[in-house]
């Protein structure tokens, strides 16, 4: 019975790549990472982006009945300096978006975004010429809780989601999970094709197929056509 | 353009039915002047400028009045004691589609006399002005401007005509027209790239913000081009 | 209307302590003259993302030193265009838009829509279906009120009243819970009638509710009403007149704060309001301390208003009888020839309207809520629906308001009008 036996993985990265090894987690990581994980998942602060109806849940989530505390997230950060969690729990307008980036912008890494309800999740009842089709254009969103508004038991399963997700990270994937690319800031999340394809066409309450330049498409083949 | 009016099934999908041109205007409703002490006394006083009458809703009294005399119309209401509406209750706008006018809506309250009225103006598309009534009730400030903003009615005389619900540099139109489509005018794509080029800090300046000012004159932007587009730009 | 004033042992001098005896006021008074430094005055901006402005609300101050100078509110981060989707939907769609307008208080808001469709078209509902909705819009308005008083009270510091407040709506939240099966977003009513009729037991619970929420509310008027903090924070701030609340729009508890007794269910009264026996508080100064005062009267009145409808509730049909409006039983419809064609027509045609507008104002919990309707002859959707929100005219006095007074009573002033941002944006 040797080392590659009992090391998780077969141990190739202690052989190969030292105790820290690259790539694979090794015995030391892994119990670095349990600590550190442990750690950030059982003091999440969140950051309440309220807008909406969702943002009452959130209020009633927090308040005793339901109580966020017990998973030591009661210190509601309005800060986004100090948050780990934006919870964006409402419909968001175009005129809120870049509000929205912003705030996301300010967070520091390790950073997670819920987007809570329907309405945050994909634009919900209002697919109407304000509203933003779905966060995930314009944040990335690691957990979507659906529901409008979402019981307060559905955003804590939708926290308990994010601490899971937060369980299986490994410090040897720290530059894929903090993966951030500064000049992407303040921009669309989604590329435009991607944005087209999640709102698409559908149903003759549409009526909107002219572009701003006053050309007309259905589908977009290509980013040109945006 | 007359769209085929579609029913059961059919309807489902169907977006707003914008009304014939040619189905009789407001042909609902009896009229009794008698019943309405203000409508009496403005059809004796003002004659010509009152256009039509009806009752709507069992007692709900609309009055048409000819939009160069709403401001005269509706301070007398306003200052005259047997009459003596002090309470705007609303102000906003009713567009029907196909070519009809714009009406532009009153619904006043008295508190002395506890009576209600509705006046409505109607406005033909290519002349969207009449005269704003700040100067009477400050509450119609913001309704006016919710007017402008989703309507493109300008209220000739107000402090403060800007958009007040869409973006300043909104350049999609005026929402609530009936042939503004629901989902807007530009690809999801578009109206995310210019939500997310918007500069939220660029309309406001100390000087602007003193009350009654004259505002912050923002260049009219032209569909097809982004507001930082502009060769005007202050930080 | 006899002007109707609360009297409450407690003093509006800062130097009065809670049992009417001077004493030692934590806050300084404030009439100490600041010395004029000449210094450029600062812009700040407050929000849409805030803790403080109950909503995605900016409001741009420009501040000397502490004092604001102007404050522009600048509204439209939470625009969902209620209204135009309303032309896209059946008189009965648009129930569940209205829930998510003022979502601290929906039931107020779904009784209003179908008031005013009911009236557009001349429908009359059944008593006991007036009773059931005033129960539910007087419930509501406990609800909104009680959010206000939580958020208000933790804006000016206090948390308890938060929790407390919270722990109540819970308890509302369960009785929306058990008639609707959502806790917000209710969309409990119908043209002509309601979605469903009063569960088993509701009545009771509602009861039960009613017994031990004054206990509360008298907690907090414990907590709050002579503290000492609160009233140096709450009187004088942010005052308006008789004439200028008329002329500036306020309608509401604003409203009676400032000596207006005017409220809808007393002078414009529906579904037999004239018949309960409430009293309407008015207050005199017309600061955020009166508004908060009415408030907390009026959750009080609402619990007497709730228990007399309790007492009067009629047995009977809850919707109206016509086929052609309201959706027939499943096993008629499923049973019967007429009431499943009368089933089919009503949810694939809607219910056809006769021409002309109807504007019904009902007094919701933050003012006049009223409700704008036009359509044409035979017209299923709506040609216009219009909302005139309380809230967007209330707010809209804010630069009156916080002129000349220091950025923290800026957000008391905000928190005393008691606004929800959608319904201000629509």
């Amino acid at each position: 019975m040797g080392l590659k036996d009992i090391l998780p993985g077969g141990g190739t990265s202690a052989t190969t790549g030292g105790i820290l090894g690259m790539g694979s987690p090794t015995f030391l990581t892994s119990r670095v990472d349990f600590i550190v994980n442990w750690g950030r998942r059982n003091s999440l602060w969140p950051m309440p982006f309220g807008t909406a109806c969702c943002a009452i849940e959130m209020m009633a989530s927090a308040a005793s009945n339901f109580d966020l505390a017990r998973f030591g997230m009661e210190r509601m950060s309005f800060s986004p300096r100090q948050a780990d969690v934006l919870i964006c729990a409402g419909r968001v307008p175009y005129k809120l978006a870049p509000v929205l980036r912003r705030v996301w912008d300010q967070m520091p890494q390790p950073k997670w975004c819920i987007s809570m309800g329907a309405c945050a999740s994909s634009g919900g009842v209002f697919d109407v010429y304000s509203m933003v089709q779905g966060i995930d254009t314009i944040v990335p969103v690691d957990v979507y809780i659906p529901g409008c508004p979402p019981r307060p038991e559905g955003l804590i399963y939708g926290l308990m989601m994010i601490q899971e997700k937060i369980r299986q990270e490994s410090l040897t994937r720290h530059f894929e999970h903090r993966a951030e690319e500064p000049g992407l800031v303040a921009q669309p999340r989604a590329s435009d094709i991607e944005v087209a394809e999640l709102s698409g066409a559908f149903g003759n309450s549409t009526q909107q197929d002219q572009l701003s330049d006053g050309k007309t498409v259905r589908v977009a083949s290509t980013s040109e056509d945006l | 353009m007359k769209e085929e009016k579609k029913s059961g099934l059919d309807a489902v999908d169907e977006g707003p039915v914008s009304s014939d041109v040619s189905r009789a205007e407001h042909s609902g409703g009896q009229a009794d002047a008698g019943e309405h002490a203000s409508v009496a006394a403005l059809t004796e006083h003002f004659g010509s400028a009152v256009v039509r009458h009806r009752v709507y809703a069992g007692d709900q009294h609309v009055l048409w009045i000819a939009p160069e005399k709403s401001h005269e119309i509706l301070s007398w209401l306003k200052s005259d004691p047997d009459h003596q509406y002090d309470m705007m209750s609303d102000v906003t706008a009713v567009d029907y589609g196909n070519g009809r006018p714009i009406n532009v809506v009153y619904q006043m309250f008295s508190t002395v006399h506890r009576r209600e009225l509705r006046i409505r103006c109607e406005l033909p598309l290519d002349a969207l002005e009449i005269d704003s009534v700040v100067d009477l009730w400050k509450v119609a400030n913001w309704l006016e401007r919710e007017v402008f903003d989703l309507f493109g009615v300008t209220f000739k005389g107000h402090p403060d005509l800007r958009r007040i619900l869409m973006p300043d540099d909104y350049a999609e139109g005026h929402p609530l027209r009936k042939d503004f489509p629901l989902r807007g005018r530009f690809s999801r794509a578009e109206q995310t790239r210019r939500a997310l080029n918007q500069d939220v800090e660029r309309f406001y300046r100390p000087e602007d913000l003193s009350a009654g000012h004259t505002p912050q004159q923002v260049a009219d932007v032209e569909v097809g081009t982004l507001a930082s587009d502009d060769a005007e730009g202050d930080a | 209307m006899a002007q109707r004033t609360i009297d409450l042992e407690v003093g509006r001098g800062r130097e009065m302590g809670v049992d009417g005896n001077p004493a030692l006021s934590p806050i300084a008074p404030f009439d100490i003259a600041e010395p004029d430094m000449s210094t450029e005055h600062m812009l700040i901006n407050i929000g849409p993302q805030h803790p403080a402005t109950h909503g995605v609300l900016r409001l741009v101050c420009e501040l000397d030193g502490e004092t604001v100078k102007s404050v522009v509110p600048d509204i439209g981060f939470l625009h969902s265009s209620f209204e135009k989707l309303g032309e896209y939907r059946s008189w009965n769609q648009i129930v569940t838009l209205t829930d998510r307008m003022d979502y601290l208080a929906p039931l107020i808001y779904n009784c209003a829509y179908v008031m005013s469709v009911e009236k557009l078209m001349g429908i009359e509902v059944t008593e006991r279906c007036k009773v059931v909705r005033v129960i539910l819009m007087e419930m509501d308005r406990i609800f909104g009120h009680l959010l206000w008083l939580g958020t208000t009270a933790i804006d000016v510091g206090a948390f308890t009243p938060f929790l407390y407040s919270f722990q109540q709506r819970e308890r509302i939240y369960t009785l929306h819970e058990e008639l609707t099966g959502a806790r917000i977003t209710t969309s409990a009513t119908r043209v002509g009638g309601m979605m469903a009729d009063l569960p088993e037991g509701w009545t009771e619970s509602l009861s039960e509710f009613l017994d031990t929420f004054p206990d509360t509310l008298a907690e907090v008027h414990h907590l709050l009403t002579g503290n000492q903090i609160h009233i140096g924070r709450t009187q004088g701030i942010g005052a308006i007149n008789r004439e200028d609340a008329i002329n500036y729009g306020f309608t509401g508890p604003n409203l009676r704060a400032a000596g207006v007794d005017y409220d809808l269910r007393k002078d414009r009264p529906y579904y037999d309001y004239e018949t309960y026996d409430f009293e309407v508080p008015v207050g005199q100064h017309g600061d955020c301390y009166d508004r908060y005062l009415c408030r907390m009267e009026e959750m009080q009145q609402s619990v007497g208003i709730l228990r007399q409808a309790l007492d009067r509730l009629p047995d009977g049909p809850i919707n109206v009888d016509d086929p052609n409006i309201s959706l027939p039983s499943k096993t008629d419809a499923m049973s019967d020839m007429e009431s499943m064609i009368h089933h089919f027509k009503v949810i694939t045609e809607g219910i056809p309207a006769p021409e002309g507008d109807c504007y019904l104002g009902i007094e919701g919990s933050k003012g006049e809520l009223g409700m704008y309707l036009v359509a044409e002859e035979g017209d299923t959707k709506p040609v216009r629906w219009r909302v005139r929100p309380p809230s967007f005219v209330n707010l809209s006095v804010i630069p009156k308001l916080a002129e000349g007074h220091l950025v923290s009573d800026l957000i008391m002033i905000n928190a005393s009008l008691d606004i929800v941002l959608g319904e201000i944006d629509r």
